[in-house]
């Protein structure tokens, strides 16, 4: 009781409150996708369309020993929380000198990481071996670390956090080496597990008689990317995994529930309340992990609660977030050969024989998918959603081994096409038709994960396939400003505004770049 | 003479083989290791360890993440990309070396100490006034350095050292700080970092401060650790390393 005390009494300052997170970008991001709904739509406007291309680097931090840097920072205030491997580190906004560090002494692990999730006076991340770990957010000073997943079972964590009300909810990856999956919320102040969600149904459940004779412990359908939260509905809407072996589908004959979907789950009870299944009996790795975007719009001529998502498996999805309902499906990139199209009931219309054989066989789009857990935007003006988009196909194959013999491995793979290289665009969807309004071809090799972020200013920044942050204009693709960071980029960007002023943010391999408006400064001899 | 392709077949075998944990944390290995570590590596990572021209191994940031086969590949062949080269040494004379390295960073919480854990934990918490800066838990103060993970992430010396002789070291980013705003209010704090052109100032209370230097009208760091010199006995100093040698976060330490 004590210890509550003090806790309470030491936080008068910099609380987070949960409405604030509520309320979506402002000054600050708040929280991984800047809003709960995904639409990482920031309402600031001192970057425009007419003076983006006066942006300059303001400064540059570099992270020691980065693993790959996939973290969105969070600002709060004029800090900025931004994580690698095992570390948080929490920076001056405006200068990127470093407050404080947190390095984990105890992970065994070194898994790539997304980020931190803030509340009250707090900053989550997870360790790679599946420790959520909560630090104090002015001084980084360690609160409380709580496993929630067993490593030695083939567990592995990446995900930036999701912090809601009283709870963090977390998720696991491993999907590619037959883990069964799980969603989890921890009480913000200790730790301690309030539900836990399995994405592979127990005997009884429904869903458990769609994975033919598989041991259930190994379904995969892993949970390793951040969810959305509708704080009207109180639901939170979660991206699950491929079922596993990712390619060997013979002893799992079956939709694979809840494999390649999305999950309404009630915040309060870690109950389903509905779900959507994008590719049942997936043999493909095609993830759900692209990110279900919130928007309330217009379906039809009425108003309606509607989750938006582009799919690995190169449709792009409209749904009703109060009921589920499939609204509609239609194909986002032209490399499409494995179905004709999505079905009323929201099935897709496979073509036969295409499955992944011993020998290989070329199916489209790729393993990576049409696109993948880098961050589209909604904007309100345009109603577009901006999509990283990868054309490329893939000669798949499976093996025959049993699963059994095949855990701690995909059971196949899936290789590129010499002759057919993978190119990336990126695309502005019109969600009403699923129409492409524009595209931006970015030429590359084809390497990057990096998403993207819209402006009141009405410039979407977005990370390119050759190592650039460019500025676009939402309306109409055209290209405002870039800058080469050098490296392959893994990460989304986010603008913030700090002392009157506003920053886009990148981070980049090893680097966090912030990036201003050139501003005269008088030198002083 | 057929016999001696499997003698050397051995050694290079010796070499690759791991060593038991009990022989890494073996005395004559350490002191061995340590005798040869004066002559070939302090010149770079220093006599103690605590880095130069090359890395710190004392503080356990690099040398506690890597497993042993990774630090007995990295003395024998170099680090590439780096200017540590590699010591072609035999191989039972690198595991002395790995050995010798990892007891710089031994964490405190496996060490055999003296102390009473318990009488520290009534110290730390009471008469010892270690909670008006430092945390534990989230239940102290601000502006020291966070011991929730004291006993895995120093060594026992450490933790000694830290309360015997506060001014010797002062840790990065706890660095104590008065300055001048231009309105003329004062701030005192700890200067969580700093640069010709900023301060990031933990004042005692939690509040943190982005400074621009060139908005202060003045700025005086001190020359000694805010942490003042305890009014403790020895063995109540012994005590107290005893407790902060239990504070783990991945075990419930006892209160």
């Amino acid at each position: 009781m004590k210890l509550g005390v003090l806790i309470l009494g030491v936080s008068a300052f910099g609380q987070v409150r949960f409405e604030d997170i509520v309320a979506g970008p402002g000054k600050n991001w708040l929280t991984y996708h800047g809003d709960l709904g995904a639409t990482r739509y920031s309402p600031l406007k001192q970057i425009t369309r007419a003076n983006a291309g006066h942006l300059v680097a303001k400064w540059t931090y570099h992270v020691d020993n980065a693993l790959k840097l996939e973290a969105t920072p969070i600002v709060v205030d004029g800090v900025m929380y931004i994580t690698n491997s095992n570390e948080v580190v929490a920076l001056d906004a405006r200068t990127g000198r470093r407050v404080w560090r947190y390095l984990d002494a105890h992970s065994q692990i070194r898994r790539v990481n997304r980020g931190v999730a803030v509340l009250g006076d707090r900053v989550f991340f997870v360790t790679g071996d599946a420790h959520l770990v909560a630090l104090h957010r002015v001084t980084g000073a360690l609160l409380w670390s709580k496993q929630y997943a067993d490593p030695t079972k083939g567990y592995f964590a990446t995900m930036a956090p999701l912090a809601v009300k009283d709870r963090v909810i977390v998720g696991v990856g491993g999907g590619d080496s037959g883990i069964r999956g799980f969603v989890s919320a921890l009480l913000v102040s200790t730790g301690e597990e309030l539900w836990k969600f399995h994405t592979v149904p127990q005997p009884g459940e429904f869903g458990f008689d769609s994975w033919g004779k598989l041991n259930k412990e190994w379904g995969g359908a892993a949970t390793w990317m951040h969810g959305t939260y509708d704080p009207e509905l109180n639901l939170i809407y979660w991206p699950t995994g491929n079922p596993w072996p990712d390619l060997a589908k013979e002893e799992r004959n079956g939709d694979n529930l809840f494999s390649c979907s999305v999950l309404a789950i009630d915040l309060a009870t870690g109950k389903r309340r509905w779900h959507f299944q994008f590719t049942p009996g997936d043999t493909r790795d095609w993830d759900a992990q692209s990110i279900p975007v919130l928007i309330n719009g217009e379906w039809q001529g009425k108003p309606r609660k509607l989750l938006l998502h582009p799919n690995r498996n190169g449709f792009f999805y409209v749904l009703d977030r109060v009921t589920g309902e499939f609204l509609s499906g239609t194909p986002f990139v032209d490399r499409l050969n494995w179905a004709t199209g999505i079905a009323k009931n929201g099935r897709p219309l496979e073509i036969p024989n295409l499955q992944p054989t011993a020998n290989g066989i070329k199916n489209c789009p790729s393993l990576r998918g049409a696109s993948n857990w880098m961050s589209p935007s909604f904007h309100p003006k345009t109603q577009w959603l901006y999509v990283p988009t990868l054309e490329q196909c893939d000669i798949y194959s499976a093996s025959s081994l049993p699963a059994a013999k095949l855990v701690g491995s995909m059971g196949g793979g899936a290789d590129q096409i010499p002759s057919e290289p993978g190119q990336f665009f990126l695309r502005a969807i019109d969600y009403k038709t699923g129409k492409k309004m524009w595209e931006y071809p970015m030429p590359g090799s084809a390497k990057m994960w990096g998403g993207t972020v819209s402006t009141a200013g009405d410039v979407l920044f977005a990370a390119d396939d050759d190592g650039n942050l460019l500025a676009l204009d939402v309306f109409t693709g055209k290209h405002l400003w870039h800058y080469a960071t050098g490296q392959n980029l893994t990460a989304s960007p986010m603008t913030f505004e700090a002392g009157g002023k506003q920053y886009v943010t990148i981070l980049a391999g090893t680097e966090v770049y912030t990036f201003g408006l050139f501003e005269a400064v008088a030198s002083r001899p | 003479m057929r016999r001696i392709p499997g003698i050397l077949f051995a050694g290079v075998l010796f070499a690759q083989q791991e060593p038991s944990a009990k022989q890494l944390l073996d005395p004559s290995w350490i002191n061995e290791g340590r005798r040869q570590y004066r002559l070939a590596c302090g010149g770079c990572h220093g006599i103690n360890g605590e880095g130069g021209r090359g890395p710190n191994l004392a503080d356990g940031a690099m040398v506690r993440r890597a497993k042993n086969d990774r630090l007995f590949y990295s003395v024998r062949n170099g680090v590439a990309g780096t200017d540590m080269p590699g010591f072609p040494w035999e191989g039972e004379k690198v595991w002395q070396m790995v050995a010798f390295v990892r007891s710089l960073s031994a964490p405190a919480q496996f060490a055999t100490l003296p102390g009473n854990a318990e009488a520290g934990a009534a110290l730390f918490h009471g008469k010892g006034g270690c909670t008006g800066c430092h945390m534990i838990r989230g239940a102290g103060g601000f502006t020291g350095p966070d011991l929730t993970d004291a006993g895995a992430t120093r060594t026992a010396k450490q933790l000694r050292e830290s309360i015997t002789n506060p001014n010797d070291r002062i840790a990065e980013g706890f660095e104590s700080v008065s300055v001048i705003q231009a309105d003329g209010s004062p701030l005192r704090g700890v200067a969580k970092n700093k640069n010709n052109y900023s301060i990031q100032l933990l004042e005692d209370r939690g509040k943190l401060h982005l400074l621009e230097r060139a908005s202060l009208k003045s700025v005086r760091f001190e020359t000694t650790s805010a942490m003042p010199k305890p009014d403790l006995t020895a063995k109540e100093i012994e005590d107290i390393v005893a407790y902060l040698a239990k504070q783990s976060v991945r075990v419930e330490a006892k209160r």
